[in-house]
């Protein structure tokens, strides 16, 4: 009788020990998936940024012979976009691409005071191109602020906490200025 | 207490339902997981790879279906017929037709819509019609049409007395909300490059890594608590009936 309960007792210990480990495993790839996630979504948000990019010299040489009262802000856009290229911290990204964005704007703002620009083709093809991009960003930059929350939360909750510990996984900056970086923008600009 | 080999073997199938309820529940525990770290697309801006949309069910021109019992537009039906029966003293439902027909459709949210192949997709969708008929009562008139179409017989040889049969459709119609888990791919209807938009290069699709197709017309947060009772139901039924079963098996 002792040897049958002690049977069942290792095989309840077992079946515990076997629950256990497979959730571990589940947790474990979870939170690569997760981590992974964030690369991928930034990634995404990455290759619109150098798109974007792309399209500001394009958009200068088209605007600058009509906008000539404007070439302060043309100036601020080339430097934005020298600077997003260069710069690798993230919250400084964030800062400049805020920058680009209210640039972008005004640009396609003033453009409604030069008729003559409003009717050149390759204009309203960049305006349109860029805004489209601008909306894309828009999307992919909550989507990756989304993973990075689920990720960050993830790895701070239990039973998460343990495995993420275990693995040495660390919290991911948001996409998003931080007030250090504003004051740059606001002093270099 | 006497070994009796006919008294274990309840206990052993209960050992091996329990086992069974346990992965259950582990892999409710895994889709549960994947669904809750998947943050919501916006469909204008997918990405290729897994992804989780949500938005509405529009048809492509003449595209679109009817369903088999009730000729509602659809783009998608899933159908099933029942006959009771009868077994000695006990009756039972005997399926006795089954099918389901598709066809590609867009789904469409506030800032886009994108193309959705269902072909392998699981899709949890509840039940929308359950027609019957029985003695002295006959089948509705599309349902007849349809049985008719198939060579399906409602009248018994007897007197042409009904029998007593039960048909039930599931389909997703235009309008309907849907979410979506699946692969963002290569549309294969649109010829590389030429789209206007990004989105029309793109099909959600089973994907050729990912396992996940799922499709429901549920929003996540009852999604997630479906698979959150799963997970406890699995887990918890499957151990105490594993435990218990064992706890008995050791008073033989």
């Amino acid at each position: 009788m002792a040897g049958v309960v002690e049977i069942i007792f290792i095989t309840i210990l077992a079946l515990i020990l076997i629950i256990l480990f497979v959730t571990i495993i589940i947790i474990y790839n979870n939170l690569i998936r997760l981590r992974n996630n964030i690369d991928k979504s930034w990634a995404n948000v990455d290759v619109l940024l150098k798109q974007r990019s792309n399209e500001i010299p394009n958009l200068i040489n088209t605007v600058k012979g009509y906008m000539k009262h404007e070439k302060q802000t043309l100036q601020s856009l080339t430097k934005a976009r020298s600077m997003i290229l260069e710069t690798e911290k993230l919250s400084r990204k964030a800062a400049v691409d805020n920058l680009i964005t209210d640039l972008l704007k005004t640009v396609f703002a003033v453009a409604e005071d030069y008729p003559d620009l409003k009717a050149v083709e390759n204009f309203l093809k960049l305006q349109q191109r860029i805004t489209g991009l601008e909306n894309e960003l828009a999307d992919r930059r909550e989507f990756y602020n989304d993973s990075v929350t689920i990720y960050n939360i993830r790895i701070e909750s239990i039973p998460d906490l343990i495995v993420a510990k275990m693995i040495h996984l660390k919290s991911v900056d948001l996409f998003k200025a931080t007030a250090e970086d504003k004051k740059y923008i606001q002093v270099n600009f | 207490m006497s070994f009796s080999f006919e008294l274990i073997i309840p206990f052993i199938f209960l050992i091996i339902a329990g086992i069974i309820l346990l992965i259950w529940g582990l892999l409710s525990f895994k889709m549960k997981r994947l669904i809750e770290n998947t943050p919501t697309s916006k469909i204008r801006s997918i990405a290729m790879g897994l992804v989780e949309i949500y938005g509405e069910v529009e048809p492509l021109k003449d595209n679109i279906l009817k369903s088999p019992f009730s000729n509602n537009d659809c783009v998608y039906y899933k159908y099933k017929i029942e006959e009771l029966r009868q077994s000695g003293k006990s009756t039972t439902w005997v399926t006795i037709k089954k099918g389901e027909e598709k066809k590609l459709f867009h789904l469409k949210d506030e800032t886009g819509s994108v193309l959705i192949d269902l072909t392998g997709a699981k899709i949890d969708i509840p039940t929308d019609n359950i027609f019957d008929s029985s003695l002295g009562k006959d089948p509705p008139e599309t349902v007849k049409q349809f049985l008719s179409n198939t060579n399906i017989a409602w009248e018994g040889f007897l007197l042409g007395i009904n029998k007593t049969m039960k048909y039930t459709e599931y389909f997703i119609a235009p309008g309907d909300k849907l979410y979506i888990m699946g692969t963002a791919d290569d549309n294969p209807y649109v010829k590389e490059a030429s789209a206007e938009k990004s989105t029309e290069d793109i099909m959600i699709q089973k994907g050729k890594f990912e396992k996940i197709y799922y499709i429901s017309d549920k929003q996540e947060k009852a999604i997630l608590f479906r698979y959150t009772l799963k997970t406890y139901a699995g887990l918890i039924i499957g151990s105490i009936s594993v435990i218990i079963s064992l706890v008995i098996l050791s008073w033989f």
